[in-house]
């Protein structure tokens, strides 16, 4: 009696469940790979427990002279914070104005250059593959101390990280209805900002509170190097080993990154 | 020549993919206020052809002439004279119907009126009365994504409306949408075709060889990216339609197969 289809692929598939050699010394081969991975990885982290164990009393005695925490300089604290906000807030919207067109430009399907598409994705992900901080580092030496160099770092690496973001979204967006929109006469950017901004609109706007609410967070440290913020003062104080006043600026700024991120999440929400 | 309601003329065009024709040497002509069906299996070129006559592909040979002019030669805003309704509708989903049909004036108006979606009282006016064509002046307002298939449908005539147009192409409009809503566009752009005082010409690909019959004046054939029938709609008979598809049709897919149509043909088979 000949046998169905279905009982022949199935004699098929197990014998090739059972008989897949090949398959498993792959399987063998890929799970040695990743134990040595991470063993090269522990030895150069310098993974020293130990340390930890030895550290920790220090830890805790910084700790107990946190409290009772520093108010008196909270007017400072308020203005460097609002620096922060601020800052954030200025290179997050310049990266944003920056990234519409550059995302243009290095979208496969939408670019008016294709010879441009990959020199623009590598200069997208040359700024994306810098921090702020490294940013913010050369810009210090360059426009001196303060804010601004803070902003023109956020800017920089914002740029790079928006606009991957938009090109990517814009290359699985659907292009019926731009095609549509360029055979009524319109031209080429028209409709590009005719039918396919409404469509990324939303995104636009909700990624660019997302990054304003993480390079608020980003931006704490920028004042380390110099780069104006809350940062500045955090550095400070660690630098005369005040810690009081470093932890009650820890617990600010734990404060305002949480109803920061309330808020932009609330209203992302609202935008989706 | 002599024919001066010639309107859209169609020579020799060809297009293949990779050394692979998917047209060749088409010729056919729509004359004004002319609905022409365009018939053929899957993969029978129909919509190669109708993207290169709405500029949407370059032919590698052959042309098209509207009016007497080659539409290669178009500049972009004369494109505004070609209206396309696609299968997908193709509308901008997250703008209202009223603001989708508007963009079949950014043919018309300066850039920055569309960059801004801000047109002329006029404009806004004629884009409601292109709505209320398509009987959906109540939906003006409603985001289009929220509107059923054969709405959107209609919304997309209405923006090719808009366009005031000398012809439509529309390819396969109906093959989105339920028999009875097809119909309902094909009646519309019927009666857009014969209605227009100076007349536009209606090119339209169909599945359904009934639709063709009931629907248009004359019936163009393709099988292998050749025209094979072009005959008025009226003598388009069992035996043109042998040819369009063949004897052994695929009756698998009743969607697709023209058989399912005719008693008829199941007596020949």
């Amino acid at each position: 009696m000949a046998t169905t289809g279905a009982q022949q692929a199935q004699v098929l598939q197990e014998a090739q469940r059972k008989g897949n050699i090949r398959g498993r010394l792959k399987l063998a081969a890929i799970l040695v790979a990743v134990l040595v991975f991470y063993v090269v990885s522990w030895r150069l982290a310098q993974i020293d427990p130990a340390k930890l164990v030895n550290g920790l009393p220090k830890l805790g005695y910084w700790l107990s002279q946190a409290w009772p925490p520093k108010l008196d300089e909270l007017p400072l604290f308020a203005e460097r914070i609002a620096e922060t906000m601020a800052m954030a807030a200025i290179g997050t919207t310049i990266a944003t104005l920056l990234a519409l067109p550059m995302a243009v430009l290095a979208s496969r399907n939408i670019t008016p250059f294709p010879r441009l598409y990959y020199p623009a994705r590598w200069f997208l992900n040359a700024l994306r593959g810098i921090d702020s901080f490294v940013f913010a580092l050369l810009f210090v030496a360059a426009v001196g101390l303060g804010p601004f160099a803070g902003v023109l770092g956020i800017a920089l690496h914002t740029w790079g990280s928006a606009a991957k973001f938009f090109a990517d979204h814009i290359e699985n967006a659907q292009l019926g209805p731009l095609e549509a929109v360029r055979t009524t006469g319109a031209g080429r950017n028209t409709a590009i900002v005719f039918a396919l901004l409404p469509d990324i609109l939303p995104v636009l706007l909700s990624t660019t509170l997302f990054w304003w609410e993480f390079n608020v967070r980003a931006s704490t440290v920028l004042g380390v190097v110099g780069a104006g913020g809350i940062g500045m003062e955090l550095k400070n104080s660690m630098d005369l080993l005040d810690f009081s006043r470093l932890f009650t600026i820890i617990a600010l700024i734990l404060v305002v990154v949480t109803v920061l991120d309330q808020l932009s999440g609330w209203l992302r929400r609202r935008l989706v | 020549m002599s024919d001066t309601n010639l309107l859209f003329e169609v020579r020799g065009a060809s297009k293949s993919f990779d050394g692979r024709a998917a047209i060749v040497d088409v010729s056919f002509s729509a004359h004004r206020g002319e609905f022409v069906a365009v018939l053929g299996s899957s993969g029978a070129g129909k919509t190669t052809l109708f993207r290169c006559l709405a500029g949407l592909l370059p032919m590698d040979a052959g042309s098209a002439h509207l009016n007497g002019r080659d539409v290669a030669a178009f500049t972009g805003r004369e494109r505004r004279h070609i209206a396309v309704v696609f299968q997908q509708f193709n509308l901008v989903s997250r703008l209202s119907a009223l603001q989708n049909v508007l963009a079949g004036r950014l043919g018309y108006v300066p850039a920055w009126r569309g960059w801004l979606r801000r047109f002329t009282r006029a404009d806004e006016l004629f884009a409601l009365e292109c709505l209320e064509r398509v009987g959906l002046l109540a939906q003006a307002m409603q985001r289009a994504d929220t509107l059923s298939g054969g709405q959107q449908q209609r919304v997309a005539i209405a923006r090719a409306l808009a366009q005031r147009p000398d012809v439509i192409i529309a390819d396969e409009p109906v093959a989105s949408l339920d028999p009875r809503i097809g119909a309902g566009i094909l009646e519309l752009l019927r009666s857009i075709c014969h209605a227009e005082a100076d007349g536009v010409a209606v090119i339209c690909s169909l599945h359904q060889p009934h639709f063709a019959r009931q629907y248009a004046d004359r019936v163009v054939g393709m099988t292998g990216g050749r025209i094979v029938v072009d005959m008025p709609a009226a003598a388009f008979d069992d035996n043109a339609l042998r040819q369009v598809y063949g004897h052994d049709t695929d009756s698998s897919d009743p969607s697709q197969s023209p058989l399912q149509l005719s008693t008829q043909e199941a007596a020949l088979a």
